[in-house]
């Protein structure tokens, strides 16, 4: 197995979060949140979009996920109106919230779903949504920029996929599943290799996409950096050290290894 | 930056960067008066540089964006490949990427401080091969000046010994910082191949000069250095040529054209104060030109008058030929002997402590490559703060997520190559016939292609990269086509050329000494001068040329020969 299903243990039994997503109170304020409650008065909710029209099924823990057709969102999103941040910034007290953001409160909810499974948390280390992943995914996906508008349809598309894949395979939403359904339908689509069926070939790569992006937000913050070791940033008084010796050492059996020792680098 | 109110300046400079800044250093310091047209806004690099700023706390994790091509913390100012209001234009059938700066100190707060000194083959290429030109002048003529230069702006590397990298007098360098480990696995990798790895030399101080202190290994250079550690004009030449006293700024100045008398004489420049939008008029005994190479060619080619038909200094038409850039192709790879290695701060000076320099010149003396000029490869890959670094190619979820992102962190190792090109008649500027930029001023217009020898020479660096990634033991899988790998024209920002210095006023706009065969009181000293452009990227030589030629300026001025 690639994966592990531990990280879910703290929600298996049936516990649809019907708290919606609540972003806690960093960088990205409280104030992103409102925005979002307000703009999400103003869109479709995107369940209504979706092109295949949901089939509850009553048996959820036998529903095979191989006998469901690929289906793909219809998200007829309103472009992103919001400016940049221009080409001089400030850039000592970056803009807390540079353009108006777009997800409403559901998808916010299902991210951070998503973004738990993805990055649960791990002894002391908070999970992606503890430290604002979501809040990071909705200012991406809500920026007016090339790149962004290009990510935003495949994330969107994710989520609203979850839901009818949810409601096809156990007649409910994402959010709304246990943590052993919700389970069942991200092992489909979580990993790219041979046994991957065809009619996920497309959501595996949206959700790459996200993964991606949950991952760099989550290692982005100050929890996520400790967490995977870098230890750079801090000013260092005299010369610059070089490698540790657990580093030489380390790099000295790579040179054996690599039959390179005999090459190793001596200052000029 | 406030500056002195100069009456009656001796001597009009246009741009602060590189080249403008260490001209207002030379002439003020001897005793001249300068007044220096900047036409981007003021720029204090102690009060707005993101020092120890986190990605995390940018917008999108201070992603590229078009707003900031290079990153939200990148100290470009109303620039980038596009600067507002202002366009410029490809030829059709040609792409042309030029990166612009609208600050004072221009590209020099956020360049990558790579010093590397021409040496004695490459001013004399045309001798050698018969190909492009020469310069008019060689290499010991330029020595002393080099070692003042690198003194001055502070450079840190080492003396290696290689035919491609000339020495340094004893003492001028700054000693480097040590390698990192994943290049002493490149370095390995490269000597088993005959092929030496060395210490990059860097315009970042590891030692303090003058107000400025030594670097503390910390914060991404490209973001701008608040102590003055990496070399911008606006934490040096610009602050000491002010406390001459001698020294006028003015900025928000975008200069529309040289202005000439009836006789044909250079009389000052003119020049639209962008806050208000009005135009004015400077005079002064002499211009120099430093607005980079592009725009200085394009503002004598704007200057056209009745006596200039052709534009301004260019009897030759020389102006706006020759663009240069240097070749450039990346290629990198995931090293698995590097997965999971032991974590340690490898910021270092945040650019590469290593670097590849050329080592074919006697492959190509023997006639065994096919292809004319050199390379060399800027290495890359450390323990890099996490930031927007978007990986798509990660499976599952959970603690074996994390574990994949640990284990490829700091293991990735990428090869940057940069090359010489030669100039050739497909590239070069002109002024667009129709396009205007805000201020009414015709924009320039770029013209592009590679020949064969820069494709050659990038096939030849893509595979020894892969050889050497490949004794690392990472898998490297087929290479593209030179076509496909060779970056855009421009996209190496090292633009040389288009006001090429010469032996002869016939085929070249300035003489050796940057002064404009037509006009002797008109200057360029930027890298518009330059006669080729080996791979050795340009801007050393572009402050180390602005300095010998401010001085023998000023030697001119002082004999009243102007
Ligand atoms: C990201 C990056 C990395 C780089 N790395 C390296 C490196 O490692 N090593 C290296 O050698 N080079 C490097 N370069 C290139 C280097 O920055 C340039 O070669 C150098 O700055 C050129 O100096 P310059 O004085 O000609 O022009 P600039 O530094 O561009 O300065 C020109 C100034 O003139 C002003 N100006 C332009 N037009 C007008 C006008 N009409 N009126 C008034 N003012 C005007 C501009 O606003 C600007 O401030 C890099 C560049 C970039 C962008
Ligand atoms: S790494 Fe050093 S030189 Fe570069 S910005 Fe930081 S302190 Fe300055």
């Amino acid at each position: 197995m690639h994966h592990d299903h531990q990280n879910a243990a703290a929600s298996e039994t049936a516990t649809p979060d019907e708290q919606p997503y609540q972003s806690g109170l960093s960088r990205r304020q409280s104030l992103k949140l409102l925005a979002a409650l307000a703009a999400s008065t103003m869109l479709p909710g995107l369940a209504g979009c979706d092109s295949a029209p949901p089939t509850p099924d009553t048996t959820p823990a036998a529903a095979p996920g191989a006998t469901i057709a690929e289906h793909w969102p219809e998200l007829n999103l309103t472009p992103v109106t919001g400016k940049g941040y221009g080409t001089d910034p400030n850039m000592i007290l970056p803009p807390e919230s540079p353009w108006p953001l777009t997800m409403t409160p559901a998808q916010l909810s299902a991210l951070a779903i998503v973004c738990d499974i993805l990055i649960p948390r791990d002894g002391e280390v908070p999970s992606a949504s503890e430290v604002d992943v979501p809040a990071v995914i909705n200012e991406w996906v809500s920026a007016p920029y090339p790149r962004q508008q290009q990510d935003r349809p495949l994330i969107l598309a994710t989520l609203s996929w979850l839901d009818t894949e949810a409601t096809q395979r156990f007649g409910n939403n994402f959010t709304k599943l246990t943590a052993a359904q919700r389970l069942a339908i991200i092992d489909d689509i979580a990993f790219d290799h041979a046994q991957t069926q065809p009619r996920f070939a497309r959501i595996v790569k949206a959700f790459a996409l996200l993964r991606g992006l949950v991952v760099a937000a989550f290692f982005s913050t100050p929890q996520g950096t400790k967490d995977i070791g870098y230890v750079g940033n801090t000013a260092i008084g005299g010369d610059y050290p070089g490698p540790t010796p657990a580093a030489k050492a380390h790099l000295d059996t790579v040179l054996r290894d690599l039959g390179l020792t005999a090459f190793a680098w001596q200052p000029v | 930056m406030t500056t002195a109110q100069i009456e009656k300046p001796e001597v009009l400079i246009v741009g602060s960067g590189a080249g403008g800044a260490m001209a207002a250093y030379e002439l003020t310091r001897n005793g001249h008066k300068v007044l220096l047209l900047e036409a981007g806004r003021d720029y204090d690099p102690k009060k707005e540089t993101p020092m120890f700023k986190r990605n995390g706390d940018a917008p999108l994790m201070g992603a590229a964006t078009p707003d900031k091509d290079f990153g939200f913390y990148d100290a470009t100012i109303d620039g980038g490949w596009q600067v507002p209001n202002e366009p410029y234009t490809s030829a059709q059938g040609s792409e042309f990427m030029w990166w612009r700066a609208r600050m004072l100190g221009g590209r020099t707060n956020h360049w990558g401080r790579y010093a590397l000194r021409f040496s004695e083959h490459d001013f004399k290429g045309k001798s050698r091969d018969g190909l492009g030109a020469d310069w008019p002048f060689e290499y010991k003529d330029i020595a002393p000046w080099y070692d003042k230069t690198e003194a001055l702006v502070g450079v840190c590397g080492t003396n290696t010994g290689l035919d491609d990298m000339p020495p340094s007098p004893e003492g001028v360098l700054q000693p480097p910082p040590q390698p990192r480990v994943p290049e002493l696995l490149v370095a390995a990798a490269a000597k088993k191949l005959g092929i030496p790895a060395v210490p990059m030399h860097r315009a970042v101080l590891t030692r303090p000069l003058d107000n400025r202190a030594a670097c503390f290994y910390a914060t991404p250079c490209g973001h701008g250095c608040s102590i003055g550690a990496a070399f911008q004009t606006t934490t040096s030449l610009l602050p000491m040529a002010k406390a001459t006293g001698l020294l006028e700024v003015r900025t928000d100045a975008m200069v529309k054209t040289v202005t000439t008398d009836d006789k044909g004489q250079v009389t000052g420049v003119s020049y639209i104060d962008k806050k208000t939008g009005t135009e004015h008029s400077v005079t002064a005994k002499v211009v120099i030109l430093a607005a980079s190479a592009c725009e200085s060619a394009r503002l004598l080619l704007n200057s056209k008058t009745d006596k200039y038909p052709q534009g301004l200094a260019n009897s030759s038409g020389q102006v706006g030929k020759n663009l240069m850039d240097s070749t450039g192709a990346n290629i990198g790879a995931l090293v698995p002997a590097l997965q999971g290695r032991p974590i340690y701060n490898e910021d270092g000076h945040t650019a590469n402590h290593l670097f590849i320099p050329w080592w074919g010149h006697q492959a190509q003396a023997e006639k065994k490559l096919d292809f004319p000029r050199g390379y060399h490869f800027e290495l890359g890959g450390r323990f890099g703060e996490p930031g927007a670094n978007i990986d798509t190619g990660l499976q599952g979820y959970g603690k074996a997520l994390k574990q994949q992102v640990k284990h490829k962190y700091g293991a990735y190792v990428s090869f940057a190559l940069r090359g010489e090109m030669l100039p050739n008649p497909d590239c070069y500027l002109d002024i667009d016939p129709e396009v205007k930029d805000k201020w009414g001023i015709p924009v320039a217009r770029f013209h592009w292609k590679w020949s064969e020898h820069e494709l050659k020479q990038i096939a030849h660096g893509l595979k020894t990269a892969k050889d050497i990634l490949t004794l690392m033991g990472a898998e490297v899988g087929e290479l593209p086509a030179p076509e496909q790998a060779i970056l855009k024209g421009g996209q190496i920002i090292h633009e040389v050329g288009t006001t090429r210095m010469g032996a002869s006023k016939t085929d070249s706009v300035t003489n050796q000494w940057g002064q404009s065969w037509d006009c002797p009181n008109l200057f360029v000293m930027d890298g518009g001068v330059f006669a080729s452009n080996p791979h050795k990227n340009c801007t050393l030589t572009i402050m180390t040329l602005a300095m010998r030629n401010s001085s023998w300026l000023s030697a001119q001025l002082k004999q009243g020969a102007l």
